[in-house]
């Protein structure tokens, strides 16, 4: 059986497809999974996949945030265990935190607008929407904590480049 | 300040808009699910509509059970 001849190493195609360490490619990708989401599969050369991802949760979550307002959504006193769900997509809720934690002193100072006390309906659609985002992202780090093992879509195609024999 | 205003104020839903919006949240639960599952990702689009079409019938198959039990039994 014939095999592929190895490329050299001064090969720039060689170069970038050299393997990553292997005991950091998981974390490193489960962590930017975690922060902004897709970002993962991005990291791993799953770029399509990563993208489809990162538009699809992010704007569930900001679609959520919009429709509940970001005081009655993102709110780990009141919904804690609703919280432990959206932090799962770390970036946007802390972002979405962050913003939370801005507005609340106006709130405090009696500035809130009257529009922001969300109707009951609205906030229990936005804290959904937020929460099925968080474990989307959930599914998606596991994802990439999988596909890490696994040989990235560059390293297949440069061992089984198109018409050769596979070993 | 606009773009801010649209994540702090709340929007008002009425009954038929929220259960309305349930229609986006199964479209991307299925996107994300099929990008994650599907090896193609030219299949993606295809089967994400499907699978969000399934969630939707199943739940609405679902609550006519429910409707006709409840129906029954009082």
């Amino acid at each position: 059986m014939a095999l592929v001849p190895p490329e050299p190493a001064t090969n720039p195609a060689a170069v970038a497809y050299a393997p990553r360490n292997a005991l950091l490619t998981g974390p490193i990708a489960g962590f930017l999974a975690w922060l902004v989401p897709g970002l993962g599969h991005i990291y791993l050369g799953h770029r399509v996949r990563g993208v489809v991802c990162l538009v699809t949760i992010t704007v569930t979550f900001w679609t959520g945030v919009a429709i509940g307002g970001v005081q009655a959504t993102v709110d780990p006193h009141e919904r804690s265990f609703w919280f432990m769900a959206q932090i799962c997509t770390g970036g946007n809720t802390l972002a979405a935190y962050g913003l939370h934690r801005v507005v609340e002193p106006q709130l405090a100072a009696g500035q809130r607008p009257v529009a922001a006390l969300a109707h009951w309906l609205s906030s229990e659609v936005g804290v959904h929407y937020t929460g099925v985002a968080g474990l989307l992202n959930l599914l998606v780090i596991l994802d990439a904590l999988g596909r890490a093992d696994a040989p990235s879509p560059k390293r297949t195609r440069r061992d089984h480049p198109p018409g050769a024999p596979r070993p | 300040m606009t773009l801010v205003a649209l994540f702090t104020t709340a929007i008002e839903l009425t009954s038929a808009q929220r259960f309305l919006l349930m229609l986006p949240l199964c479209l991307s639960l299925a996107v994300v699910y099929k990008t994650i599952r599907l090896e193609d990702v030219r299949a993606i689009p295809a089967a994400s509509l499907i699978l969000s079409a399934t969630i939707v019938l199943a739940m609405c198959a679902i609550a006519v059970g429910l409707w006709a039990v409840f129906s029954i039994m009082v």
